[in-house]
């Protein structure tokens, strides 16, 4: 391409591989097109016509659908980097991003690894060693293990039971490796301890290929807060402000906004504070997060941290008006903290934006958000002012079973929270999306809620408390009914005509409106 | 009343069951901000059944949903019934709802279950999603075991 030669001559590397897949792979295959850096994506035999793949310079085949014969295969992805010549690794958020293998492997084979050096990722990562690092620099932790669970006999099942009652019920059982809510089980009483740990065991190495897992305690009522960390090579640590991640479910985050809502500048700034704290005492480089809860007695009790861009950064990238992919890229390459990014930060106690990401994902809200993959058959996006639209998917995708449920991650930016919520409602009613089930009516009813609305209510239990899916379900499926009526009724015209026109096999190729649009629909056709 | 010129509409995930006569339908409004309306393609063999089915998305939420004549769909509720009597016991069969792998059995053949009791685990997207008895009954044809692949729609088990 000509744009590439043209390209001024700083850039931080000629080639780099972006291991991973979906919408960030994409997100950061975008920044590399920015930053005028040859890419190269790698994809699954599931993967072969994803978006990603298409969007990337040069793609690599590293093997079938199951991840772990793809996407986690370390020796795969070096191989993969060697063979384009790629100088450089972006491993984006899960998979191999915070496992000390990659970084390890891009180290011996002369590679860069955008992130932090194998050995912040074995002490970070390992949420285990971070509480106490977290604990032993005066960070206040979330009560709960510092060592992994031994079970094995009788004697350390009754010690891991009387860990249990000497911190209290609730309580969670989490994976010392985990993330996104994997290898975690909630346990009430002392009655399903066991069991929990035994799931959440096998599930945590199944995911992550450590079953280790903790104990920590189960705060009701509070909030999840976490900080924007970037480190350099050159000892500069900073915060670029905080994200609420409340709005959760399943241990998985279903909105972030930042800043998050309701804190005073003090409050930030001992947040922010607390952070670069826990960060600097493992000499962080690069892209990291600190997580804490926010008790409703207003102590911020950290609970781990993530040594990667999260899914969520976009909402930071919004409200501080940097671009962290570009930053994490530079890092990687040697660069400073920038003046930019640091001014950034010491703005970030008095942010004067608000952003909102909604988690769009193939899941059934009414169904206790259980996985529902398919083919996306109907896919219209929302655009417009303040508004920006992170996706993985597009007309024609298949969303696989084998992968995370994430489908694309909807964000709006406005001059304060209930500008930007009211552009997030506009938003939602622009997204147009069949033949997935998807989260979208759970987030258009999360904003016809007070708790959510006014902020009062915030609290990681939100969704529990108030998800009452049922009435909504009944309404709609009564007016699904009344059309499906209408169209069948309408009997003389596109309806069957589409049925003859696509055959019986169901598949219809990308771009072949299947969707009926007899004379009746012509009314919803929005007036664009 | 004879259900004559109307029509049977079901949500079987629902479930929702209305029979509209012409002059109903003709008073629903069409469809506006938020909803569309696919026809699915179906089977050549089942269109001679007068059954049609949709795709249809309101407000974010999709169903599947099938049409027929009310009297045909009377019609073949009287042969069921008919052939219901012959079995004395409701017999449920459970299927798999998302494809994925069979990662935790709870139960075995012939085993005797209570409502809500655990029966097995399929992993899908990475997450563990328990599946429960929905009703008390002995657990029948257990056509799956540790470690299957299971595609939705696939028999799990009975209970009889």
């Amino acid at each position: 391409m000509s744009l590439r030669k043209d390209a001024p001559v700083q850039r931080p590397f000629k080639t780099l591989l972006v291991a991973n897949r979906g919408e960030i792979a994409v997100r950061i295959i975008r920044a590399c097109r920015e930053l005028g850096i040859e890419s190269v994506a790698v994809y699954s035999d599931a993967d072969a016509d994803a978006p990603h793949r298409r969007a990337a310079d040069r793609a690599v085949r590293i093997g079938p659908a199951p991840a772990n014969e793809s996407y986690l295969r370390v020796e795969k992805i070096i191989e993969a980097a060697r063979s384009t010549g790629a100088e450089a690794i972006h491993p984006g958020y899960g998979f191999l991003s915070e496992q000390p293998a990659l970084a390890e492997a891009c180290a011996v084979s002369g590679i860069v690894f955008v992130g932090p050096a194998s050995e912040t990722l074995s002490q970070l990562g390992d949420k285990l060693a971070a509480r106490r690092r977290a604990a032993a620099a005066g960070v206040p932790v979330v009560p709960g293990t510092f060592e992994a669970l031994d079970v094995a006999g009788e004697g350390g099942r009754a010690m891991t039971h009387r860990e249990a009652e000497r911190i209290g019920w609730p309580l969670l059982v989490k994976a010392a490796a985990g993330g996104g809510g994997r290898g975690m089980r909630v346990v009430d009483t002392l009655d399903g301890l066991d069991e929990s740990i035994t799931s959440a065991t096998r599930e945590a190495a199944a995911a992550f290929g450590d079953g280790s897992v903790y104990l920590e305690r189960l705060v009701e009522g509070a909030r999840h807060v976490e900080v924007q960390l970037l480190g350099d090579d050159h000892g500069n640590v900073v915060a670029l402000g905080e994200r609420d991640c409340s709005v959760q479910r399943r241990h998985q985050k279903l909105i972030e906004e930042a800043p998050a809502p309701g804190l005073s500048g003090d409050q930030r700034r001992h947040l922010h504070d607390l952070g670069v704290k826990v960060a600097s005492t493992v000499g962080l480089r690069n892209a990291a997060t600190a997580e804490f809860l926010l008790t409703p007695g207003g102590e911020f009790w950290f609970l781990e941290v993530n040594a990667r861009l999260q899914v969520e950064h976009g909402v930071t990238e919004l409200v501080a008006d940097v671009d962290l992919v570009h930053e994490q890229i530079w890092i990687a390459a040697g660069r400073p903290i920038s003046a930019r990014v640091l001014a950034a930060a010491a703005r970030a106690a008095a942010p004067e934006r608000h952003a909102i990401e909604v988690r769009l994902s193939a899941e059934h809200p009414a169904l206790h958000f259980a996985p529902a993959p398919g083919r996306v058959d109907h896919w219209r996006t929302p655009s417009g002012p303040g508004v920006r639209l992170d996706s993985g998917v597009e007309e024609g995708s298949v969303v696989s079973e084998h992968y995370d449920p994430l489908v694309a991650k909807l964000l709006v930016v406005a001059q304060d929270r209930p500008r930007a919520l009211a552009r997030l409602g506009r938003a939602l009613d622009e997204f147009e999306i069949g033949g997935i089930q998807t989260t979208l009516p759970f987030h258009r009813w999360l904003l016809s809620q007070a708790d959510f609305v006014d902020g009062t209510g915030l609290s990681t239990d939100l969704v529990d408390r108030l998800w009452q899916p049922i009435d909504l379900v009944s309404v709609a499926a009564l007016r699904a009914a009344e059309l499906a009526a209408l169209a069948a009724a309408d009997s003389s015209s596109a309806v069957a005509a589409a049925q003859d026109v696509h055959g019986t096999d169901g598949h219809n190729g990308r771009g072949n409106d299947t969707w009926w649009r007899a004379g009746i629909t012509e009314a919803t056709e929005r007036l664009t | 009343m004879t259900p004559r010129n109307r029509t049977r509409v079901t949500i079987e995930a629902v479930p929702l069951v209305i029979q509209p006569d012409r002059a109903d339908i003709a008073a629903f409004a069409p469809p506006g901000r938020g909803e569309q309306v696919r026809a699915l393609p179906i089977a050549a063999g089942d269109r001679a059944d007068g059954i049609r089915r949709f795709e249809v998305v309101v407000d974010g939420w999709m169903f599947e949903v099938a049409t027929e004549p009310a009297v045909r769909a009377e019609l073949r509720d009287r042969v069921a019934r008919s052939a219901a009597e012959h079995h004395a016991m409701a017999r449920l069969t459970l299927r798999a709802q998302i494809p994925g792998r069979i990662v935790r059995l709870w139960v075995a053949e012939g085993e005797t279950v209570e409502r809500g009791q655990r029966l097995l685990a399929v992993e899908a997207m990475k997450m563990e999603n328990e599946i429960r008895a929905p009703q008390p009954g002995i657990v029948e044809d257990l056509s799956v075991g540790m470690g299957d692949r299971v595609e939705r729609g696939d028999e799990l088990l009975s209970l009889g």
